[in-house]
């Protein structure tokens, strides 16, 4: 457990999120009435605060949990998270600006928005905007499972340590549902840097003094070889390689398909530096290759190891936290990671609630006005999270878990219509439609007849273990392109409402 | 149509694709990085390399 100056300054650093988090009301201030200036700050982030703000996406509660969890106990394999981000802002690079400009010319605040115009579908595009909601939710639910391995690793010991955490947990969602009604999408990027400088102390902290105090990766090597345990943690097993490479392709896929993604994109206040932030944002990613390899050097510290080994994985890092730094730096990087959980459930509950009242609500009752549309949607954002937290306490946390290795794939599933639409308005809406059902219906059979009760999102075929989202992806492209073809066939020709201009610049 | 700066940008965000994929070239231990196997340090050097690399594509893009 955490002792009584790590709990001070834990609690005290939190006072300073939450004033950030209000105070981001009156910082750039806009008309918080408007949609885009509640739900993408006005489009007015530049190169370093976009930067901070996708990092915050990045980097959040659970990967900082979930990532060094599995590696400690599936070994070599759950770093293809390296990889992934670095071609997840490639795939970025490609989109993200077409994306931003089409947006700014035509006022669009979710990427539902665009396919809706792209191929004249509002069906497509609802379909789109409830797969984007479906699969934020569980990514919501993700980050409180996150926080409370800090609680339990800072209450250990406590009687009703169960209990606390959950009132904690409460406490700190009622103060992030007030500030992201009030402040919008300025106070999740003003906390976003505030949570990053935390983590960054964290990451370099931990890096420098565990390998100098316990004799490091030589050391965690030589106790894993001792352990005999049954996972490979030096290099990668020669069976998993397709494994390996189709969990980071596809998880690079549908990053930015994830509506906080996108959220956060448009965001920016200029093309070239949404550019800017993008191709700098790999460097975050060798901060998450040092979390990842905490995982690894948990084995170097038995007391760390001790505590692993009897509550599970999960708290590799919060243990690995607390038994090697001092009280006071353990309460100020545990904060780093409690408040990692906060801010992305911030802009993941934003980016869902723009969704869900852009492209379903007004869809069936387009009489409202902008100011409606934004205050339901405050009101929405402020729902979501209470329904992740009420989620998390009432069923176990490998549920959560589970749905969102289903929420990956279900959103590789939005691919065709979003990304290949920005490059081109040759698809048909109806075989778009065909082929993204294809996806969904293949990647949730996949999942559910192999992944459950696995907790694996992988699925068999005749070259080995392979990522279900890429299949599926596959099937959808195949139908998407052969109903396409059909349609063209029959004479049915798409009618785009963007022109060729509002692509360009 | 599309002009010079657009492919050789493109082919910049490859790289790491290429580097990525061949993953026999860096399933190994050897040569380790103080006791780290070059499996995990070379995958995190090349994020740094792809941020170089996707800034000067960015720069390529900007410039139009």
């Amino acid at each position: 457990m955490l002792g009584l100056a790590g709990i001070i300054v834990f609690i005290a650093l939190f006072i300073v999120f939450i004033f950030l988090g209000f105070y981001g009301a009156f910082w750039r201030k806009g008309n918080l009435d408007l949609l885009h200036e509640w739900g993408l700050a006005g489009r007015r982030l530049g190169t370093v605060l976009v930067w901070f703000l996708m990092g915050a996406d990045l980097y959040t509660a659970y990967t900082f949990i979930a990532v060094p969890s599995s590696l400690y106990a599936k070994g070599a394999i759950y770093f293809f998270a390296v990889p992934y981000v670095s071609l997840t802002f490639a795939i970025a690079m490609l989109t993200m600006p077409k994306l931003w400009i089409v947006s700014r010319n035509r006022g669009y605040v979710t990427a539902a928005d665009f396919v809706k115009d792209r191929f004249n579908s509002s069906i497509l595009a609802a379909l789109i905007a409830l797969t984007g909601v479906v699969a934020e939710l569980p990514y919501i639910a993700l980050q409180i499972v996150g926080m409370k391995s800090v609680l339990q690793m800072m209450l250990l010991g406590i009687g009703n340590a169960a209990l606390v955490s959950e009132i904690s947990l409460i406490v700190s969602f009622i103060i992030l549902a007030a500030f992201t009604y009030t402040s919008g999408l300025r106070g999740a990027a003003l906390t976003g840097v505030f949570k990053d400088i935390l983590i960054w102390i964290t990451v370099i902290s931990v890096i420098v003094i565990v390998p100098l105090q316990y004799g490091g990766f030589t050391h965690a090597f030589s106790a894993i070889n001792a352990a005999n345990l049954s996972a490979r943690y030096d290099t990668l097993p020669n069976n998993l390689q397709i494994a390996y490479w189709s969990l980071f392709l596809g998880s690079a896929l549908a990053l930015y398909l994830y509506p906080h993604s996108i959220n956060g994109s448009l965001s920016a206040d200029d093309k070239n530096r949404l550019m800017y932030s993008t191709a700098l944002l790999p460097i975050y990613g060798i901060g998450l290759a040092i979390i990842a390899l905490f995982g690894i050097l948990v084995y170097a510290v038995p007391n760390a190891l001790s505590v692993v080994s009897k509550y599970g994985g999960a708290l590799a890092v919060p243990a690995l936290i607390t038994s090697t730094m001092p009280d006071w730096a353990a309460g100020i990087m545990l904060l780093g990671i409690f408040v990692g959980g906060l801010v992305p459930a911030a802009i993941m509950a934003i980016a869902a609630s723009n969704l869900l009242v852009r492209n379903v609500i007004k869809e069936v009752n387009p009489s409202i006005t902008p100011k409606g549309e934004t205050t339901l949607a405050k009101w929405i954002s402020a729902v979501i999270k209470f329904l992740a937290l009420a989620f998390v306490f009432l069923v176990p946390s490998t549920y959560a878990i589970n749905l969102q290795l289903l929420g990956g794939i279900l959103i590789t599933q939005t691919l065709p219509a979003v990304f290949l639409g920005l490059y081109t308005k040759w698809f048909n809406p109806w075989a778009l439609t065909a082929g993204w059902a294809t996806g969904i219906i293949s990647g949730t059979y996949m999942f559910f007849t192999f992944g459950l009760p696995r907790a694996t999102s992988l699925y068999p075929t005749p070259f080995g273990l392979m990522y279900a989202a890429v299949i599926a992806l596959v099937l959808n492209l195949v139908v998407s392109v052969i109903g396409t073809l059909i349609a063209s066939a029959l004479g049915f020709k798409t009618k785009s409402n963007i022109s060729a201009e509002d692509l360009k610049r | 149509m599309v002009s010079v700066k657009s492919i050789l940008a493109g082919i910049l965000l490859l790289i790491p694709f290429i580097a990525y994929f061949a993953i026999p070239t860096y399933n190994k231990v050897e040569p380790d990085l103080g006791g780290l196997p070059f499996f995990y340090w070379y995958q995190t050097l090349w994020l740094a390399i792809s941020t170089i690399l996707f800034s000067i594509a960015a720069l390529l893009l900007a410039r139009r």
